[in-house]
């Protein structure tokens, strides 16, 4: 039985702003999900905290609701012991590039098959408005007493240069092509990042719906455009077109696919290497016990693992 | 008679005729040590470990029980580093002692450092070649410690050279001091061996082995070679040449001094374990099911998690037993957030640290205690605060374990007081985090981390593991409650994957869906149940035996002069000192503390007012300058421990130091007793 996006949702109110570019967001994500068929029980939104951190209870498939700036390190252990799971991270541009940007740099590092979706409001939103590593500097957003001080990360490029696998930016209220994008970027293996941008009306009256209206464009307008590395050769070209293109900030922003290279190994894959076993006995479907709680491996098994510290008893003499 | 041994002489049933060492080689007729003290030196980087290992593995595959503890700087070469062990023929030591009867240094550092360590008839080996070194010119040394010394020289009239010193150990002292040139002795591998110059530096540890058994009277190099064998697995030339080299240097300490000898080595049967407590508590954590452990690199602590990666993949003779996955991640933040994640796909999870590692860790610690999620943070404590002093131990952290984290989060918190205890703790610690679904961290030290030592083989038919109230499938037709209130506080447990019970899990309060809520009748139902947990833990878990131990077993509480009251490594030593002071007539006991959370109020109160009502003295000995565990007494039972035997030098506490403070202690009516032994 086919399921609905509606089936992926929990009934509970849902208390973002009214107009607020989460709602798209979280409809995108239900369509996604829906259309791609995700098991509910082998599904897990893990979230971070601010108004993005709040999807998680929104949808009905495992959530995960973890500390500011956290998502991918939970995200991580989860998908590492049980790879079977379809893993996805939630966070605000405060959660995953402020306070939780080094680990949104080791996760391209290690290319786990997760997926990234990133609430990019340029604000700290349940703060209730400051800067958040998105803001450009000299911009003054609604409740900043003054136009930012700080330089904005450019998440693209960060994501690129972290090793990302996937890098793609969508629209939050074009639920539709953001719909496509989390798809492809849920399908595709490997570590794989969506930079949503996503109107936050009532702290950010600078990117709002009418500016982004006229400011977007979709990458894929240009038929000449392809992210997509298909030898390991091209990889540093299509690197630097999409870092080129990620400067395209101000009155012309793009969006869509900005990266894509199915070849490099994912961590899973890594570990494959060093345990042959990984995938059909991840540590979440290994027996540990025998016969009522008796620990599967018996002294002699120690000996043969940890023999590297036994030592016999030479002889005895008497 | 040999002054250093008069301690074991009274306490120890020496028998005289008795096998020594080289097994069938001759009948000793002279009484024999049943323990020996020993101490080696030298820069790090320079193969001290190697001597340490080689050492350990003859003396261990000879039968005898062995521990050696390495001190060390936070650096990788150039620093002084030493070794103590001890040895003992019948039972495995878990405590150093001073004087020492042999030792043998490298380098003219320790020369100069450890001049104090030896008395009338110890047996000194050193480097001849560097006689005319003064104090002055080793530049390793930092200037405090030159100071401190070269004014222990001048007070006692010693030339402040490495000639000066030895000679002054050899006249005034009659320490038997063995200056044997280095430089000469390995100018011979390249003859025998052709190892060029360039790499006969490397030998310098096995001139340590060779000076080591010959002071116990053995050269010969099928003994020896043991060692090296197991040092140098496969490498044969490398055995061999190492083996010739310390055979040599044995027999020449043998014609310069009169040996030791020990008895023969009855400690060890077929085989044990040589392992660091960081081995133990990693292959603790395989037996007891750990299979997803993170870690961020931090001494003393990574050592565990670097022999978990090494032994990732777990295949025996009777097939593949799977494997654990050790993930190094990006900061201790990430290690422990891994960590919780693994736990919630139903994987027995873990991740190792130290101090700075753990205050990283805090914020998570209150999530797992909010979201009830299992998982074990072993917790190696070294000298703080801050960065403090990375490679010596401490006991500063039990305030850290019990009380940091916001909120309301009564987690379980127990300590290891040598390698047997470290082994089951950590599968116990799994057991209980399943059990009561909450963070458990287990405390060691230093002292044990670090120090090796010969283990026999555990008794796996006493370990059970225990998962709690996890299921692996749910078919009842309501919804899937997380944190359902049903029955009782512990709730089942589907890991992530279960089919039909989708979970969700916040830091938030939560309902019993674990969807946010706010009622204030939710909220009250909710941290009563957490609480509740705990207080469930603290009715089933025993206290007598289990959370705390007295020691000797079976001796009565209201016929004891003097309780020393302490926890981890102070275990071995305070054990030790008990035995001795009971054989010079002292009642003493020792009360050993295993879970500060929950704490064995009841039992810990009984023994205390037991012992004070028949006028017995209770002393709390810890490595902190608070008595941080007299503190979590006090708080616990409303009893005031108010003597103290101390150390905090971030070395650990010698035998004689804590008898003579004991001792000290009881007689003078003082209240706080220092120690500071050790280089
Ligand atoms: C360790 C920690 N520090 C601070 C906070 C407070 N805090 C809650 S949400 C938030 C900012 C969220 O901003 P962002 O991640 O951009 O999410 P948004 O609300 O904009 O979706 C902060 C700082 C916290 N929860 N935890
Ligand atoms: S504050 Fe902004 S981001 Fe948060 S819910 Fe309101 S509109 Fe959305
Ligand atoms: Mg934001």
């Amino acid at each position: 039985m086919a399921r609905k996006p509606e089936d992926y949702r929990t009934d509970l109110w849902v208390d973002w702003c009214p107009g607020c570019g989460n709602f798209g967001i979280l409809t995108a994500l239900s369509q996604a999900f829906a259309e791609l068929g995700l098991e509910p029980e082998k599904t897990v939104v893990v979230a971070g905290i601010g108004c993005s951190g709040k999807i998680w209870q929104y949808f009905r498939v495992n959530g995960v609701h973890v500390l500011h700036g956290r998502p991918i390190p939970f995200a991580t252990g989860i998908k590492l012991a049980n790879p079977e799971l379809t893993v996805i991270a939630i966070g605000g541009d405060g959660d995953l590039l402020g306070i939780g940007a080094g680990h949104f740099v080791a996760l391209g590092r290690r290319n786990v098959d997760i997926t990234v979706i990133m609430h990019n409001n340029q604000v700290y939103g349940l703060t209730k408005g400051q800067a958040s590593p998105t803001l450009p500097y000299g911009v003054k957003t609604k409740a900043l007493p003054a136009p930012n001080i700080q330089d904005m990360i450019n998440p693209i490029a960060l994501a690129i240069a972290s090793g990302y696998t996937f890098v793609a930016r969508a629209y939050a209220m074009d639920t539709r092509g953001l719909k496509e994008v989390v798809k492809k970027a849920i399908e595709h293996k490997g570590a794989a990042f969506v930079d949503v941008l996503q109107p936050c009306v009532t702290y950010n009256d600078i990117y709002t719906v009418q500016f982004y209206r006229k400011a977007l464009y979709k990458l894929e307008e240009d038929p000449s455009w392809d992210p997509v590395v298909k030898s390991p050769e091209e990889d540093i070209e299509k690197k630097t077109q999409a870092f080129i293109k990620s400067h395209e900030w101000g009155s012309r922003i793009p969006i869509g696919i900005f990266y894509v290279n199915p070849l490099k190994p994912t961590y899973e894959e890594r570990l494959k290497e060093r345990i042959p076993t990984y995938l059909e006995m991840p540590p979440a479907k290994q027996k540990i016990a025998v016969d009522g709680g008796r620990p599967i491996l018996t002294v002699k098994d120690l000996v043969e693992v940890f023999g590297d510290r036994v030592v016999y008893r030479r002889k005895k003499v008497n | 008679m040999l002054k250093i041994c008069a301690e074991c002489a009274e306490t120890n049933d020496i028998g005289d005729r008795v096998v020594g060492l080289g097994d069938g080689e001759k009948l000793v007729e002279e009484p024999t040590l049943n323990e020996a003290y020993i101490v080696i030196g030298g820069p790090q980087g320079s193969g001290l470990e190697t001597s340490a290992q080689v050492l350990t593995v003859i003396f261990a595959s000879h039968g005898y029980g062995v521990i050696a503890n390495r001190e060390y700087h936070s650096n990788i070469i150039g620093r002084h580093s030493y070794v103590a062990m001890t040895v003992n023929s019948v039972k495995t030591p878990r405590y150093f002692n001073y004087p020492f009867h042999v030792a043998a240094f490298m380098d003219a550092e320790s020369v100069f450092v450890h001049y104090g360590d030896v008395v009338e008839d110890s047996i000194l080996v050193y480097d001849k070649g560097l006689d005319n070194v003064n104090i002055d010119s080793v530049i390793s040394m930092r200037s405090d410690t030159k100071e401190r010394l070269l004014h222990e020289y001048r007070e006692q009239g010693i030339d402040p050279t490495v000639k000066g010193v030895t000679k002054y150990l050899a006249s005034s002292k009659g320490v038997q001091v063995v200056g044997l040139d280095y430089k000469n002795t390995l100018s011979i591998l390249r003859e025998k061996f052709s190892v060029p110059p360039a790499l006969a530096r490397r030998y310098v540890s096995s001139i340590i082995v060779g000076a080591v058994v010959g002071s116990f009277g053995i050269a010969s190099e099928d003994i020896i070679r043991e060692g090296f064998k197991y040092r140098f697995r496969g490498r044969e030339k490398v055995v061999e040449s190492n083996t010739y080299i310390a055979s040599l240097v044995a027999k020449e300490v043998m014609s310069q001094v009169k040996t030791y000898k020990l008895q023969e080595g009855r400690a060890i049967d077929e085989f044990s374990f040589v392992v660091s407590g960081n081995d133990a508590v990693a292959i603790g954590k395989v037996v007891g099911g750990v299979r997803f452990q993170s870690y961020y690199p931090i001494t003393p602590a990574q050592d565990e998690s670097f022999y978990l990666e090494d032994h990732m993949r777990m295949t025996t003779s009777r097939g593949d037993l799977g494997g654990i996955i050790v993930f190094q991640t990006e900061d201790e933040i990430a290690a422990i957030g891994a960590a919780l994640g693994a736990a919630l796909t139903g994987t027995r999870a873990a991740t190792a640290t130290s101090g700075p590692g753990f205050d990283l860790m805090v914020e998570s610690i209150s999530w797992a205690y909010e979201a009830e999620v299992p998982v074990v943070i072993t917790l190696y404590q070294r000298g703080g605060p801050s960065t403090g002093m990375p490679t010596r131990g401490s006991q500063e952290d039990l305030f850290a374990a019990l009380f940091s984290g916001h909120g309301t989060t009564p987690r379980i918190v127990l300590a290891s007081g040598d390698h047997e205890e470290a082994f089951y703790d950590a599968i116990k610690a799994q057991n209980l985090a399943d059990k009561y679904q909450l963070p458990v961290i287990h405390l060691l030290d230093k002292f044990v981390a670090n120090a090796i030592v010969t283990l026999q083989p555990p008794d796996l038919n006493s370990v059970v593991i225990e998962r709690g109230k996890i299921i692996t499938s749910y078919d009842k037709p309501e919804p899937y409650k997380r944190f359902s209130l049903s029955d009782g506080p512990i709730s089942e447990f589907a890991p992530l994957g279960v089919k039909n019970a989708i979970s969700w899990y916040t830091g938030l309060e939560h309902n019993e869906y674990g969807l946010v809520s706010e009622d204030p009748e939710t909220r009250m139902k909710m941290v009563e149940k957490r609480v509740s947990k705990f207080l469930l833990a603290d009715k089933e878990i025993p206290e007598e035996g289990e959370r705390a131990v007295l020691l000797p077993e079976g001796i009565d509480v209201s016929d004891v002069e003097l309780l020393m009251v302490g926890w981890g490594s102070v275990k071995g030593v305070a054990v030790e000192a008990t035995e001795r002071l009971r054989g010079q007539g002292i009642k003493a006991a020792y009360l050993h503390i295993r879970y500060f959370a929950p704490f064995p109020t009841r039992y810990v109160s009984t023994v205390i007012s037991n012992v004070r009502k028949a006028g017995g003295l209770v002393v709390d000995v810890e490595h902190n300058e608070l008595g941080q565990a007299a503190k979590v007494i006090e708080m616990n039972t409303g009893i005031v421990v108010d003597k103290f035997i101390l150390k905090y030098t971030g070395r650990p506490i010698y035998l004689n130091e804590l008898i003579e403070a004991a001792k000290k202690i009881m007689k003078e009516k003082i209240s706080k007793v220092v120690l500071k032994y050790g280089a």
